[in-house]
């Protein structure tokens, strides 16, 4: 017997034959309403595209929709290709092995999450283009360089930089909850470490892996900030222009990027339903290797990372922050901003983000269970809607929310301008990024726990907290994470739906920032980035030392 | 090289992960309500300071139970003044959703009857004429109207100008000498600007401005120039902020903006912001003016207090502090605008037919789109 068809005979669970137990109609009923729930934005899409009398299928036909189209998507195979090798490679050194300082890079690495694009895009443009910082840094060094970060390009780049944790934190959590025996028998059945990644860990992650890239694609194909500063011209661009002069062309653009997005979800489920099964016992032992001579090549790579991802726009923030803070030396105009309005808008960020990633793990759980577990299809078509919903442009979602609530008489008129409404929309956007991740950790309970725990006679709610959550818990704790940094850079729902008066650091940022008061945006964009690295560091790092 | 690995044991054993995670998950909620307890509103008054109290200095009134809710595309940082000074002024209290013009039009569009909004600002035509055309903006008071000159405000009553941004051409002092500088924007199609140049071609005010354009030349010679731009290697940037940071960078030469930004960024970076405002001929269709604008929503619950908002914005402290604080140019009140704004000549001020603007606005898309220059 190979080594690549060790796992599924050894840990068995998810690969014999699927087993059909019917889900228990509370769950499947919560489910069907949930998917109701996520499908809204949607099914506005689709109800905007038939009252405008819009021509989806006609636009097909026009080379001003097809090209963007095709940039779009290859734009996205970039990123994800890129993110998922580096997100990977990243979250294999920094759990797996003896890199330097790695507890300072668990911290790090995610942060880029919550650099909202068009204002880290902009921070990326004024460090490493022309006449930027780091140009003048290398002309006082006798240094004559012209880079220019744009096209596709700079914004495969940017969105790399900005995309990779999508990847990194559920193979993170999936790589600490991997059986070390596996790995251990390889080695001394005399696998190289290569051949062990690829043989027993790669096979065991690839479905994280896969979840991860799935969410770096959908994230790319409706990414506006940073493209557009990239001046690459993408399908969102088009559906931007189109809002005010063409409605009905901006409709059907975003049903088809919603089309788009299903296919690529159902091609995902269709990819993993084919992966070897990589439920495993709960591991006791984590293999740790030591690099040796590589330790030091591998510590600059993930600080090359570090640097030109978080680095290298938080230079430009602070240099923004800086010149506006040291303003008043020089007689220029006050600040516009004072440490209460920032202390506001930081509370407002955190509090709702708090909120948002802990509603959006509770309600995609009970998908999660319904797929991985009962392998329910109207789990299944739950599951596709939750996570096809993050390809919609947010500004999509606020109208949506705004259509639909407006109409729904009593409930409306209760929800209306409500911090409630506010969070359920960020649970609607932000739900798909947790999506992915809980249904791995769903799926690496192995079935025959449950069995055990049947025999012996516990309940399900006993057995869903004695054995479930325990196993799933790094995967949940990773979903919060990836919930809360992007909800903290949250935009057009935070501006639309939320409570009058209701600005958060991300609102307030951007609003500075659009009309040029760079230095106030600056200012709160490293107030963010700070926060971010503390959230980062409670939800990552304590957990490590737990270990 | 492989065999620099080794495998080694770990140490520690993990147990009971998830109860740690629920306690974490707990302090983290703790951490959020402190924090929301501690940073509590409080709702006692507060004299003015700052800018605001430029506006109004006398002692505030206490709020009186009437409101006014606004959606504002411009953003807070200039419109906050204003409103403090009103709030304590008129006893009035202002409500404000931000965001940008153009997200706010369409929310409008999409709320219908049912808004809460009873003002609308925009800072630019576009979205105007975008609720114009779908009868959703209400009709104001002739003497509000009659507050500003004629070629700045709507026919209809349906918009009233507050403000006004110029179009110029912002150029990097380092790569433009002073002597090559243009008088119009038809220069720019010629080789000695080959690749030099900058436009925000799918930007909300350059759509409006190129609307205004064809008006005033007709389509044919507007699709010309936009077409020739493109061939003589003009570069697309997103909006008028990111080429005014390109133009300070050196990144590009010149480009073709609002004067707003440059005054803002240069306010804001200093010296290491190298590029500066030129100004196009006066009657030349670059130097246009381009018009921020109040408007009622047709639905609004509270007339009265909206047009004594609106009646705000246009009175003599307001306009000098957009014109002293902001530059941008006042329309009313016999305000001068800010001595270092070139000055405004009289055809600089011109009309601007933005009631029409809704429908011109898709025609102009069609142009922009196939002169290619998104792909710049």
């Amino acid at each position: 017997m190979t080594a690549a068809t060790a796992p599924s005979s050894l840990v068995g669970g998810r690969n014999r034959a699927p087993r059909r137990t019917r889900a228990p109609w509370v769950l499947r009923a919560v489910g069907v309403v949930l998917a109701a729930a996520f499908a809204f934005p949607g099914i506005y899409v689709v109800w905007r595209n038939i009252s405008t009398d819009a021509d989806p299928i006609g636009l097909l036909r026009s080379s001003r929709t097809l090209d963007p189209l095709g940039r779009t998507m290859q734009l996205a195979v970039l990123v994800s290709l890129a993110s998922a090798a580096i997100g990977t490679t990243l979250a294999w050194l920094t759990t797996r092995t003896d890199v330097p300082l790695r507890r300072l890079w668990r911290t790090v690495l995610p942060i880029p999450l919550v650099f909202p694009t068009f204002i880290g895009a902009a921070a990326f443009i004024r460090t490493l283009n022309p006449g930027g910082l780091a140009n003048d840094v290398l002309n006082n060094l006798g240094i004559d360089r012209t880079f220019e970060l744009r096209g596709l390009f700079g914004a495969w780049l940017v969105l790399t930089l900005f995309t990779y944790p999508y990847v990194y934190l559920p193979v993170v959590a999936r790589l600490q909850r991997l059986a070390g025996s596996l790995e251990e028998s390889a080695r001394v059945l005399g696998d190289s470490p290569g051949q062990t990644f690829r043989r027993i860990v790669l096979p065991q992650i690839s479905s994280a892996i896969l979840a991860g890239t799935l969410l770096v694609f959908l994230y790319t194909i409706s990414d506006f900030g940073a493209v557009q500063l990239m001046r690459y011209d993408t399908l969102t661009r088009a559906i931007n222009t189109n809002y005010l002069a063409r409605p009905s062309v901006a409709f059907a653009l975003s049903l088809l990027l919603l089309l788009l997005a299903i296919a690529v979800v159902v091609g995902e489920r269709a990819v993993v339903g084919r992966i070897p099964g990589d439920a495993t016992a709960r591991s006791t032992r984590l293999v740790e290797y030591r690099l040796g001579a590589w330790r030091w090549p591998a510590g600059i790579v993930v600080l090359a990372v570090a640097l030109l991802a978080v680095g290298a726009p938080l230079i430009a923030m602070l240099d923004w922050a800086i010149d506006g803070v040291t303003r008043a030396s020089r007689d220029g105009r006050p600040l516009t901003v004072d440490a209460d309005t920032i202390v506001e808008a930081a509370r407002h960020t955190l509090e709702s983000s708090v909120l948002a990633a802990l509603a959006s793990v509770a309600a995609v759980l009970p998908i999660a269970l319904l797929v991985g577990r009962y392998r329910s299809r109207s789990g299944s078509f739950s599951h596709a809607i939750v996570i096809g919903s993050f390809a919609l442009p947010g500004i999509l979602i606020a109208l949506a929310l705004r259509f639909w609530t407006l109409r729904s008489g009593f409930a409306g008129d209760l929800f209306y301008d409500s911090k409630a409404l506010l969070i359920f929309a960020y649970v609607v956007r932000f739900g798909s990024l947790a999506m992915g991740i809980t249904l791995v950790a769903v799926q690496s309970v192995p079935d025959r726990f449950h069995d055990v725990g049947a025999t012996l006679g516990a309940g399900r709610l006993r057995r869903f907290r004695t054995i479930d959550l325990p196993l799933m818990a790094p995967g949940l704790l990773a979903a919060v994470g990836l919930v809360l940094l992007s909800t903290m850079k949250e935009l057009p729902i935070s501006l639309l739906i939320a409570p009058i008066g209701y600005q958060t650091l991300a609102t307030r940022i951007f609003l500075s920032f659009e009309e040029s008061f760079v230095a106030e945006a600056g200012l709160m964009a490293v107030v963010l980035v700070a926060m971010s690295g503390v959230l980062s560091w409670f939800l990552v790092l304590r957990r490590a030392e737990h270990r | 090289m492989t065999t620099a690995f080794t495998t080694v044991r770990p140490t520690a054993k993990r147990q009971a992960v998830a109860g740690r995670t629920t306690v974490r998950l707990a302090a983290l909620l703790l951490v959020v309500a402190t924090i929301a307890v501690a940073c509590g509103n409080s709702d006692i008054p507060e004299p003015l300071d700052g800018v605001a109290a430029d506006i109004y200095g006398g002692d505030c009134v206490a709020l009186d139970g009437r409101e006014v809710t606004i959606y504002s595309g411009r953003s807070e940082n200039l419109m906050d003044p204003v409103l403090s000074a009103f709030q304590c002024e008129t006893g009035i209290e202002a409500k404000v959703r931000y965001d940008s013009a153009t997200n706010l039009a369409l929310t409008l569009a999409e709320e219908g009857d049912r808004t809460e909004a009873d003002v609308f600002l925009s800072n630019s035509p576009g979205p105007i004429g975008f609720l114009e055309q779908r009868g959703l903006l209400g009709e104001l008071d002739a003497d509000v109207l009659a507050l500003v000159a004629i070629q700045n405000r709507s026919d209809e009553g349906s918009w009233v100008g507050f403000s006004g941004r110029k179009r110029v051409a912002v150029y990097n002092v380092d790569s433009v000498s002073a002597d090559e500088l243009p008088e119009s924007v038809f220069e720019l199609t010629d080789a000695k600007w080959r690749d030099r140049v900058a436009i925000p071609g799918t930007n909300g005010s350059f759509l409006d401005w190129f609307t205004v354009f064809r008006a005033q030349e007709g389509d044919d010679v507007a699709t010309q120039w936009l077409n020739d731009m493109v061939a003589n290697g003009a570069k697309y940037y997103p909006n008028n902020r990111s080429i005014v940071d390109a133009a300070g960078r050196g990144e590009i030469d010149l480009g073709l903006v609002n004067h707003y930004y440059n005054f803002q960024e240069a306010a804001a970076i200093g010296e290491d912001h190298r590029a500066l405002n030129h100004d196009l001929s006066g009657d030349d269709i670059g130097s246009l003016l381009i018009i921020t604008a109040a408007t009622l929503v047709e639905t609004t619950p509270h007339p009265a207090e909206a047009h004594e908002l609106i009646r705000y914005l246009l009175s003599e402290p307001v306009q000098r502090y957009y014109t002293e604080e902001t530059f941008e140019y006042p329309l009313a009140a016999g305000v001068q605008s800010a001595e270092i704004l070139p000055p405004l000549n009289a055809s600089g001020t011109a009309t601007i037919d933005f009631d029409s603007l809704g429908g011109g606005l898709e025609v102009t898309l069609d142009i922009v789109e196939a002169s290619g220059i998104a792909n710049q």
